[in-house]
């Protein structure tokens, strides 16, 4: 059963009395343990449909299910308990908290949520991408791939059954890109989330289980192996 | 492309798309420029104006005749046959209370006939005083009439018409004989024949000056002495107006303190400057960089800065003007009233807005912004632009030299020390508030690592007292050090002043009520009706007074004499009691701790005299030493056998034993009562009898309790406008915490969409800017506590000391103190209310967008 699934989901922006449509009629279903490969042109709603995916946005029009809920009938305090319970983010700039060492990082989004022993479920984390003992560190002590994983780490944190990725190798160069790209999928399969990655990687499509080729908001090709 | 142009796209835009906290930045300044302009403006206009409106009807005259107590009118002979072409105006002053409105208006008898003829005269040269010579022709006709007056035309009433005065404890009716123009909008002033003031005050044989108008081209220090020789000793030449200068420099004490107090919002304001250009200097260090990169010099940078600051403090000072103003008025009210009960009869004036005042608020205002804006402002300027180009996305941190900012420090805090031990300066405390400007900067210096350390240790404790939000917010101000370190500094000097302001004034209201408590030992006291001022002393008929005597239930009465007297070119106050009046004293009030019956008993017929702690202050004198005073027409010494702690007045006191006054100053008349009952006589039924007998005289009677009350009621009053300064100075620092927490949250706009990403409710972000509210509010008061005691201890034992001549017992006023701080507090958080809601606002995909 999918994890997550957009059916006909179109989303429009309006700005200056112009109106974009980033995504256009987009249907899609992802199952737990699918590693999907989100490509496509710079501006043709990769973020779009991650963001609808992260429940941190709305469809104009068509719906988000996640595990067969709707996300646009939530309300603010139920969209956020979903966030904490069931979506990882992964960022292209890693976005982690330089204020915090690596271990508070990866603990912040259990504390958010409440959860008790964030502590050992961080340190677990952290053996998940091979960077254990450098919990006491800061995020400034780190190298660029260092810091993606520690990103990756938190993004699992919570255990999510959905894991977005948006463009998670852009700032790296192409060796450390591949190994974060491994990464990501070897933690698909073992957590059994249902991955989307928004990339440009040639590596990304050829790992994946799934290709979506997006042109101007719309699924050009969608590609199973 | 014109710089000013440029100066506006690159410097000024930004500042307008954050309007609420640059409206924040701007009332801050403007706040502090109102301030100082106010009590600037007040001053000027709470200022003895009684004497200037004195003065300006004496007409120009180059010399005044005095002797305490009065001139004896024989003088005005002496004088009078004198080979010299003289002008002699011999003057009576006095104060009358206008029964209707109850207002205090000055009351001058002078010679109507003298004066009125030479105004005959003179007219014809100059047409300008043409009505006033008309109307003091025709008044010369009704000199006859014992209860003529005139009166300047601000009192309201015509020729003709009756008007009550209360003059000592009676009331007369007189008829209004003429009105003249008042010399400017509100000086009251009335005019009495010289004879018919001396009748009404009820002095006869002596006039309180005589004005000499020299002829033209003489040098007056030569005629100074020439008259001087010719006179008795203890009547003194002087200066025409010297009076009002002595007053004034009586003043200026006052004046400087409250003038001083008026500035610490403006220090305040000061920070919340600095702390903005900080803030625009490291938002744009990529921005300078670039700009460096595409050819500006360091100097246009600087000036850039500069200008910023500037156009802040010209844009705060444009908005105090007008505030200024408006709070002048409130001001000078207070002020007037504290400088009658502790001074010398005054009624403000109207308050000038002059080109200077608009001068000195638009400097203050953009100087305290450019001279704030310095120090950050050089630092921009050191931005090379590879240095902004190679800093890439991350993020730029303030560096704060925390060591070496906490030896300077120390450094300042010894200067401060050693300040504080240092004696006045020519009667002013300047080491004093040396010490205090020293402490504040090494307060300031401190503030990095107290909040680093503080902020650090409290990470652990929040996180588990309040939540993981908590945890971030310390953090993050850890984390922007030198921002936190600087609104923390500013806040926290708002609190030291209102904590060492709250401390100074809460030990000295309990040393005034402990020292009341011991100080009046008498059942009843009466004085004159009217306001009571401390340079006015009307007196009580003595009939009354004997009648009083011999009331049933009345075991004796004390006769209380004050004048008005001018020591060592100072005023102060002579006063005698009746030392034959037995008196059960409590505790000695003395120096020398001796009791109180055995000093008075060395006073009994001698020539010894006790003085007030002030008046020891103001002509540096000690118990041992003798003072020549001119009493009458003689001039004669005292030996000071001891000092009292005396808070009723900062004028100095010389007390006296009435019979050896008497010697001197032949007039038997008190100017207060002091009522001891016998051992059963009921309080309430004396007082009764005594407001029968009074009945044609208006007196007032008060209970040794209404007469604390009112000491009480008025030391409040008198106090009153520092609070209100003070209060002002916290609202400048809690705006610019509010600021500056709108500033940290759009600074932290990625930071706290991420959290949104990261699973955060708004709740969270709120309760996150909330606590960062609170924890800046705790460090403030915190380190606003420690400074402010330590603050509180020079303006108690050092600043007060030296300007007052008050020694105040050391008390700690803790439920107003905790009572203040709790506002303050309650402020800052309310003050996050704001930011937090503009936080929650922000939509996380917009400021977490990235390329
Ligand atoms: N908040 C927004 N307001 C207006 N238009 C937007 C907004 N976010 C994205 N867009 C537009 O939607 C389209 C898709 O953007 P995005 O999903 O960011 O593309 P990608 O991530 O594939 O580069 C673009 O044309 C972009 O300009
Ligand atoms: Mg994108």
């Amino acid at each position: 059963m999918a994890i997550l699934s957009l059916q006909n989901v179109s989303k429009e922006y309006t700005s200056d009395r112009q109106s974009v449509r980033a995504l256009d009629g987009v249907t899609l279903d992802v199952a737990g343990g699918e590693f999907v490969a989100l490509v496509g042109r710079s501006g043709c709603g990769k973020s779009t449909l991650l963001h609808l995916a992260g429940v941190m946005d709305f469809p104009t029009s068509g719906t988000v299910g996640i595990e067969g809920q709707p996300t646009s009938d939530l309300s603010d305090a139920q969209q956020t308990l979903l966030r904490r319970e069931k979506i990882g983010f992964v960022f292209q700039s890693f976005q982690l908290l330089h204020t915090l060492t690596v271990q508070e990082n990866v603990e912040l989004p259990l504390q958010l949520a409440g959860k008790a022993g964030a502590r050992e479920l961080a340190i677990e984390r952290l053996q998940w991408v091979e960077l254990d003992g450098l919990g006491a560190r800061y995020p400034l002590q780190l190298s660029g791939g260092q810091m993606q994983r520690v990103a990756i780490a938190r993004a699992l944190a919570h255990s999510p059954r959905i894991l977005l990725a948006d463009e998670p190798t852009g700032n790296l160069d192409t060796t450390t890109g591949g190994m974060i790209l491994e990464l990501l999928l070897r933690l698909t399969r073992e957590q059994k989330t249902a991955t989307i990655v928004a990339t440009h990687s040639l590596e990304a499509t050829s790992v994946c289980d799934t290709l979506v080729k997006l042109r101007d908001g719309r699924v050009e090709e969608v590609t199973r192996r | 492309m014109p710089r000013w142009k440029l100066f506006y796209r690159v410097m000024m835009r930004p500042l307008f798309r954050e309007p609420v906290r640059l409206g924040l930045m701007v009332l801050a300044v403007g706040l502090g420029v109102a301030v100082v302009l106010a009590i600037e403006l007040a001053g000027n206009a709470a200022a003895g104006s009684f004497h200037s409106s004195m003065e300006s009807l004496a007409g120009d005259n180059d010399l005044e005749v005095v002797a305490w107590g009065g001139v004896p009118e024989a003088l005005m002979g002496t004088l009078a046959t004198l080979p010299y072409p003289l002008r002699i105006s011999p003057r009576m002053e006095d104060f009358a209370v206008d029964t209707r409105t109850r207002e205090t208006v000055p009351l001058i008898g002078l010679d109507l006939i003298a004066e009125g003829s030479r105004y005959a005269s003179e007219t014809d040269a100059s047409n300008v005083n043409s009505k006033y010579k008309a109307t003091l022709e025709k008044s010369v006709r009704d000199l006859e009439n014992p209860e003529s007056v005139w009166i300047s035309a601000s009192l309201g009433k015509r020729t003709g018409e009756r008007i009550s005065l209360l003059i000592n404890d009676r009331v007369l009716d007189c008829v209004v004989r003429g009105v003249f123009p008042s010399t400017s909008g509100n000086e009251h002033a009335i005019l009495m024949d010289i004879a018919g003031a001396q009748r009404a005050l009820n002095r006869f044989g002596r006039v309180d000056r005589i004005l000499i108008k020299l002829p033209a081209n003489s040098t007056v220090e030569d005629w100074q002495k020439k008259l001087s020789s010719v006179l008795p000793p203890g009547v003194e030449v002087r200066l025409e107006g010297t009076g009002t200068e002595e007053n004034r420099k009586m003043l200026a004490a006052f004046r400087w303190n409250l003038r001083l107090l008026s500035y610490i919002a403006l220090v305040v304001g000061a920070f919340l400057i600095y702390s903005t250009i900080s803030v625009s200097v490291v938002r744009r260090r990529s921005e300078i960089g670039i700009v460096r990169a595409l050819g500006a010099e360091r100097r246009d940078v600087l000036a850039a800065f500069l200008g910023e600051a500037a156009c802040l403090g010209l844009a705060g000072a444009l908005m105090g003007l007008p505030l200024g103003r408006i709070m002048a008025g409130g001001a000078v009210k207070l002020m007037a009233a504290t400088v009658e009960s502790l001074y010398v009869s005054s009624r403000p004036g109207a308050i000038a807005l002059t080109p200077y005042s608009l001068a000195l608020a638009l400097l203050i205002g953009v100087g305290m912004a450019v001279v704030s804006a310095l120090s950050p402002a050089r630092e921009a300027m050191q931005v090379s632009p590879v240095d902004a180009m190679a800093q890439g996305r991350r993020e730029y941190v303030a560096r704060a030299h925390k060591g070496r900012d906490l030896a300077i420090a120390a450094v300042l805090a010894g200067l401060a020390a050693l300040a504080a031990q240092m004696p006045a300066f020519r009667g002013k405390p300047f080491f004093g508030y040396l010490a205090a400007v020293l402490l504040i900067a090494a307060a300031a210096y401190a503030m990095p690592a107290l909040v680093n350390f503080i902020s650090r240790t409290a990470a652990g404790v929040l996180g588990k007292l309040f939540g993981v939000e908590a945890m971030l917010a310390s953090r993050s101000l850890a984390a922007s050090l030198r921002r936190t370190s600087v609104l923390v500094g500013a806040l926290a000097t708002a609190v030291a002043m209102m904590v060492s302001v709250g401390i100074m004034v809460g030990s000295f209201r309990q040393t005034v009520v402990s020292w009341m408590n011991h100080q009046l030992p008498a059942d009843l006291y009466l004085r004159p009706a009217g306001n009571a001022a401390s340079d006015r002393h009307p007196t009580i008929s003595m009939e009354l007074v004997e009648t009083i005597a011999k009331l049933p239930g009345v075991a004796a009465v004390d006769r209380l004499r004050a004048y008005e007297i001018s020591y060592d070119g100072m005023p102060a106050t002579l006063a005698s009691a009746d030392l034959r009046v037995l008196r059960a004293y409590r505790e000695s009030d003395f120096f020398s701790g001796r009791p109180t019956g055995e000093v008075l008993a060395e006073l009994r017929g001698k020539n010894n005299i006790i003085v007030s702690e002030p008046f020891t202050y103001k002509h540096k004198v000690n118990t041992g030493d003798t003072i020549t005073l001119s009493l009458g027409e003689a001039r004669a010494s005292f030996q000071i056998v001891d000092i009292y702690y005396d808070y009723a007045s900062e004028r100095g006191y010389i007390l006296m034993d009435r019979d050896v006054l008497l010697k001197y100053l032949p007039d038997e008349t008190p100017t207060n009562l002091a009522v001891f009952l016998v051992p059963d006589a009921k309080v309430a039924e004396v007082r009764k009898a005594i407001q029968e007998v009074a009945a044609g005289h208006r007196i007032l009677i008060f209970s040794d309790r209404d007469l604390r009350t009112e000491a009480v009621r008025i030391f409040d009053r008198t106090f009153a406008i520092t609070y209100a300064l003070e209060a002002v100075a916290v609202v400048v620092g809690v705006m610019g915490i509010a600021g500056a927490l709108i500033a940290l949250v759009i600074d932290r706009r990625r930071e706290l969409g991420l959290l949104r990403f990261l699973g955060a409710s708004s709740g969270q972000i709120r309760k996150m800017i909330l606590v960062e509210a609170g924890l800046l509010g705790l460090l403030a008061n915190l380190a606003g506590f420690v400074l402010g005691y330590f603050l509180s201890l020079i303006l108690v034992f050092v600043i007060n000391k030296q300007s007052f001549g008050w020694t105040i017992r050391f008390h700690w006023p803790v439920a107003v103190l905790l009572g203040a701080l709790t506002v303050v507090y309650a402020a800052t958080l309310v003050s996050g209310l704001y930011p937090a809601w503009v936080a929650v606002r922000l939509n996380p995909l917009e400021v977490i967008h990235e390329e």
